[in-house]
């Protein structure tokens, strides 16, 4: 019995590939839809916020991890489209359990799930992300935000939907 | 009461008083009928159509005039061909109303469907995001999908600031018109319009200052789109994330019931913020609207220029201290004062407040005074409005008298209750030196000379002359109120002046009938509650401060108010200041003692109607303020009198306890609510705005003095004001309150209201100015009895009778009452 | 008495005869005509007076303005030549009417000639489609129909307003 048992392990051993990482220095690749940490997107040739503070994602999450405080956007210092802007925005890491639902309720696709798992925090403070921590860098061709624009442009918060029902 | 009408909605039989619009008479049976333009407090328009159901009415024979029956010997009913507005069309015996048939139902979906064509569908940065009839109401009624194309959507406007208080989305508006309809029907200041048609309408403004009306906030409750918000509120939060908290209007008298809307804020680092104030419905006293001043006016809570900490005078000036430090230094100067102690107390304090303070007062043997310059509470006390009154039932047959006050500045909310009795027929007689925004209402108008408010109240009960139709209604009238404010008066004046109301009062035999009694137009929300708890105003204050052993001045300014009062303080011997400020008085002060903010801690008011009502805390109060009755209470111990300090509601029992007219008064008592007409602020939103549901509390109204205790009489050691004489060369200087004033309430609001607030400015006839040697916008220096105020701007305004100049309190030109004062060009200092 | 009062007393007066002095409000409409003969605009400061006048507020007798399409807040052309393109004028030939009118004029639909004087628009229905192409002149405090048009007799109506024009001009001068 023993022997065969061996037998099993050293046949393993010998025929089947490994399967531990060696993380930190190898990382593994994760799936399409994996939800990690949260970005605060851009929009691509601006460089403006998606993120119009309307509070939506807040009111969904269920592990109440998310606080949002809203401001006026103004053409000598617009942070987003539109008139409303997140003059504040924090995610507490240690309550959000990684639903996705605020991805869902987000009108402007503002916040996304991204690749990152690597969250670890020595203290209770350091697990909250502000709005700078979570924001992605402005994209080649945009402008960092605030920025200063052409009055009457960027009237709408929620941009033009090409087709409605999509 | 009315004839009774039996009907039946969706099977459901409902007797209801005829003359009921049937969505009312669905509401009180449990239905709710989808409606935008429709509001409870207006009339119907029926201009949305979203309220269609179908309408069977019982068949009648032309012939016989009698019912046709059926088969079984029901009544038939003819259904009409096509659906009609429930929120015009009032209920009739038989009636067969259908709410939820298919036919109905696809009325609703495609009204929606139209009434969203041009929305612009921002719900996400909406403000009223989350409280939106129109949000609600689609995700109930409407389609899901729209047929029209997206490129038609109107593209408008979407701020436009109406004035600098409240802003307009043109884009959200749904014409509906509840705003222009509040302003035109309600408040009778049609500022709001309609312009153009078709699809090319929208809502303008053309008013100076834009929007200009003390109730514009309400427009932004009854909005039942985001098209109106405020300036205030302006993304401060969902509404969603706000907590409600029952609170008092500390603005004046009427005693407004609110909401306090708090969240946590980063910018106060992370604290429970006040984020908006919002009516709560209380159809006794304010129903569901607040003046703008209430609304916008609450900022000085959160001040940072509050007093943080107990402080004391040293060699440097006024030090921080511990509590016990401040406390210890008090009770060894009041030991010492004794009976020598003066207690000046304000009327913004609470009931809990002023008891716990009469209470160490009186151990010491000290004089309790209040700080007010409108007597009169005594009478007030006695012959005020009956147990069980309400403003909002006056109507045909009833009268009221409202003198000496310009009612819309000094207490909006009392000026639109008193409006709306004389739309409802009141007589409504006004007896003032100077037309007012209550006039048009009025039946009977007298303009009297500044000064002769008793002489003009004498010919109303005589029935002189022009009065003779006034004093025959005034007789006939099945209920009176009486109001008398402070027009160009002061302490004496007025102290006189309600006695002499009182005594119209009481000489046509409805002292302390229900509807009926004399209402104090008070400059602070609970002077009526601190002549409760034993506070009197003193003629000679000054001499009563200067004479103290120690003055203990609590919520009030005196030595800001007037440079006599502030010499007397000088030579106090000792003086306590008990307040949210460094005012001047503070300044002045021995030892100040911070007090909590009315947001921070509860208690009750008494308002001018005498109704006792509760606030709740709203926030925390930051480290170091206390509330005054704590304050007072710990003062006690101190000194050898045992005080409730930690309890508010402990206090009210022993109020109860000990103050007669609060008898058997418990904040369980005061809490208690019952369902209110019109149902508003239910889970649906849609019915009544956001006017919030009250769970608080309606308060309890006290009887007067006149029931209780028939017999007694009122007594008041207050000489009788001597007229006035106005030399040569002077003029007579009246005092007048304008809403949007420059008090400690209000001057931390200035960002909100900044434009509109009282200057410092006098108002004077052009002719009068002329002759005075003055144009319009010259600066002056006024010269008063042991005063001067200069930098002072001449206003003319034809309407003001001649030989008079009004000087708005709380500007910096510290007349108290009426005088003589004398006004010199200003002469600007040559630079050195 | 305010500006527009001083300006048109005997007018006004004859006016709020009409109507009883509780619904002065009634006078709203005539006012609003009267403040249009000279310029055939409302001006802010008009509005405000004839709200004086009446005992109204600025914003209802604006709002009035709003209404009628008759009535014009916007300091445009001193004639303004309304022409109907609905669809029976527009088979009657409306559209090729008004374009070679708004080419002879040098302006486009809604546009201003540069000497102030006529301003050119599209209209719906004037109630005439059996004599289209049609138009009516406003200005001067009136209105004038003309029908069975032509761009040829539709340009000497325009040029004998301008003619009047230019002998009203001349008059004031020579008076001057």
């Amino acid at each position: 019995m023993l022997v065969r048992g061996l037998l099993t392990t050293l046949k393993a051993f010998l025929t089947e590939k490994t399967v531990t990482v060696q993380y930190p220095e190898q990382k593994r690749m994760v799936r399409t839809r994996f939800r990690g940490r949260h970005v605060l997107r851009r929009y691509e040739d601006t460089g403006l916020e998606r993120c119009i503070g309307c509070s939506l994602c807040e009111a969904a999450c269920p592990a109440d991890a998310i606080f949002v405080e809203a401001s006026e956007n103004s053409d000598e210092e617009r942070y987003s489209p539109g008139e409303r802007y997140a003059s504040t925005y924090e995610i507490n890491m240690l309550r959000c359990i990684f639903c996705g639902y605020c991805e869902d309720a987000c009108p402007t696709e503002a916040i996304v799930l991204s690749d990152n798992y690597e969250l670890s925090f020595h203290d209770r403070a350091s697990a909250i992300y502000t709005k700078e921590m979570l924001l992605e860098p402005v994209p080649p061709g945009g402008k960092p935000t605030p920025q200063r624009t052409p009055p009457g442009v960027y009237t709408r918060a929620i941009p033009e939907m090409s087709d409605p029902t999509d | 009461m009315a004839n009774q009408v039996t009907l039946t909605i969706d099977d459901l039989t409902v007797t209801v008083p005829e003359g009921t619009l049937v969505v009312d008479a669905a509401r009180k049976a449990g239905i709710d009928i989808p409606v935008f333009c429709y509001h409870p407090k207006m009339e119907p328009v029926g201009m949305c159509r979203m309220c269609l159901v179908q309408v069977g009415r019982p068949m009648v024979d032309r012939a016989t005039g009698q019912p046709v029956l059926d088969a079984d010997g029901q009544p038939k009913i003819q259904f009409s061909p096509k659906l009609e507005t429930s929120c015009t069309i009032p209920v009739s015996e038989g009636m067969v109303i259908r709410t939820n048939t298919p036919e109905v139902l696809r009325a609703h979906r495609d009204i929606i469907e139209f009434l969203l064509t041009s929305h612009p569908l921002d719900c996400p940065i909406c403000d009223k995001g989350g409280e939106c009839p129109l949000q609600d109401l689609t995700r109930a009624y409407g389609p899901g999908q729209s047929r029209f194309l997206l490129d038609d959507k109107m593209r408008l406007a979407k701020h436009v600031p109406l004035g600098e208080l409240i802003y307009l989305d043109r884009e959200r508006c749904i014409l509906c018109a509840r705003c222009i309809r509040f302003q035109d029907e309600i408040v009778d200041e049609p500022v709001l319009s309609f312009y153009h048609r078709g699809r090319s309408m929208q809502i303008v403004t053309y008013s100076d200052p834009p929007f200009d009306s003390y109730f514009s906030g309400n427009t932004t409750d009854i909005c039942p789109v985001g098209a109106l918000t405020t300036a205030d509120f302006r993304f401060a939060a969902r509404p969603w994330e706000l907590k409600n908290n029952a609170s008092i209007c500390t603005q004046c008298p009427v005693g407004c019931n609110t909401t306090l809307n708090t969240r946590r804020e980063v910018k106060s680092g992370g604290k429970w913020v006040v984020k908006r104030v919002m009516p709560r419905q209380n159809e006794l006293v304010n129903e569901i609207w607040i003046c703008d001043k209430g609304r916008f006016g609450y900022h000085y809570a959160e001040s940072g220029e509050r007093i943080l900490s107990p402080h004391v005078r040293k060699e440097q000036g006024l030090v921080p201290v511990s509590w016990d430090e401040a406390l210890d230094l008090v009770e060894q100067r009041l030991r010492q004062a004794g009976a020598g102690t003066v207690t000046l107390a304000g009327g913004r304090l609470a009931n809990e407040d002023l008891f716990n303070l009469a209470q160490v007062t009186d151990h010491l043997g000290g004089r309790k005074l209040l700080h007010t310059q409108v007597g009169g509470g005594e009478y007030v006390q006695r012959y005020g409005l009956g147990k069980g009154s309400n403003l909002g039932e006056l109507g045909k047959g009833d009268a009221i008298l409202v003198i000496a006050s310009d009612l819309q500045e000094e207490a909006p909310v009392w000026w639109l209750r008193v409006k709306r009795a004389a739309d409802r027929g009141a007589a409504l007689m006004v007896l003032n030196p100077r037309p007012t925004r209550l006039d048009p209402y009025a039946r009977f108008i007298h303009h009297y000379r500044y000064g002769e408010e008793l002489e003009a109240l004498g010919r109303l009960a005589a029935g002189e002359g022009e009065l003779a139709e006034a004093a025959e209604a005034l007789r006939s009238a099945e209920n009176l109120v009486i109001f008398y404010g402070s027009e160009g008066l002061g302490l004496a004046e007025t102290t006189a002046l309600a006695r002499e109301a009182a005594g119209l009062l009481a000489g046509s035999g409805r002292a302390g009938k229900v509807n009926s009694g004399l209402i104090g137009v008070w400059q602070q929300n609970n002077t009526l509650g601190a002549y409760d708890m034993g506070f009197r105003p003193e003629a000679d204050l000054a001499g009563a401060l200067s004479g103290s052993g120690l003055a203990w001045i609590a919520a009030a300014d005196p030595a800001g108010d007037h440079p006599a009062l502030e010499a007397a303080l000088k030579q106090a011997g000792f003086l306590v200041v008990q307040d949210l400020f460094m005012t001047r008085t503070a300044q002045m002060a021995d030892v100040v003692l911070p007090a909590q903010a009315f947001t921070e801690r509860e208690g009750t008011f008494t308002s001018g109607e005498r109704r006792v009502q509760r606030f709740y805390p709203a926030v925390a109060a930051p480290p170091g303020p206390l509330a005054d009755f704590s304050i007072a209470a710990r003062v006690g111990l101190r000194v050898g009198i045992e005080l409730e300090g930690a309890s508010a509601a402990t206090v009210m029992l022993r109020i109860a306890a000990s103050v007669p007219a609060y008898a058997g008064l418990d904040y369980a008592l005061i809490s208690e609510v019952s369902e209110q007409w019109p149902i508003i602020g239910r889970e649906d939103r849609y019915y009544g705005g956001t006017g919030y549901d009250n769970h608080q509390g309606l308060g309890v109204q006290l009887q007067p003095d006149a029931v209780t205790d028939p017999d007694g009489e009122v007594s008041i050691a207050m000489a009788a004001p001597a007229p006035l004489q106005v030399p040569e060369g002077a003029v007579y200087l009246a005092p007048v309150t304008r809403l949007y004033d420059q008090g400690l309430t209000l001057k931390p609001s200035m960002k909100i209201v900044g434009q509109r607030m009282a200057r410092r400015e006098v108002w004077l006839n052009p002719e009068t100015a002329a002759r005075l040697g003055f144009g319009a916008a010259s600066l002056v220096t006024l010269e008063g009895e042991g005063w001067t105020a200069s930098g002072v701007e001449i206003r003319v305004d034809e309407q003001l009778p001649p030989d008079v100049l009004l000087a708005p309190r709380s500007v910096g030109i510290p007349a108290t009452g009426p005088e003589a004062v004398r006004l010199r060009p200003l002469v600007t200092e040559p630079e050195a | 008495m305010n500006a527009f009062h001083a300006k048109y007393q005997t007018e006004i007066e004859q006016i709020l005869a009409k109507y009883p002095p509780e619904r002065k409000r009634s006078a709203v409409m005539p006012l609003l005509f009267l403040a249009q003969r000279d310029d055939n605009y409302i001006s802010p400061n008009e509005l405000a007076d004839i709200a004086e006048i009446l005992e109204m507020s600025v914003t209802d007798v604006a709002s009035v303005v709003g209404f009628y399409t008759l009535f014009y807040d916007q300091h445009e052309g001193r004639y303004r030549i309304q022409v109907c393109t609905d669809l029976p004028c527009a088979l009657r030939g409306a559209e090729t009417f008004f374009e070679a009118l708004c080419k002879e004029l040098g302006v486009s639909s809604g546009g201003t000639t540069p000497d102030g004087l006529f301003t050119i628009e599209e209209v719906k229905c004037l109630a005439a489609c059996h004599r289209a192409p049609v138009f009516q002149v406003q200005g001067d405090g009136e209105i004038a129909y003309y029908e069975n048009q032509t761009a040829e007799t539709a340009l000497q109506v325009i040029a004998a307003l301008r003619e009047k024009a230019v002998q009203e001009a001349r008059s004031r001068e020579g008076a001057a």
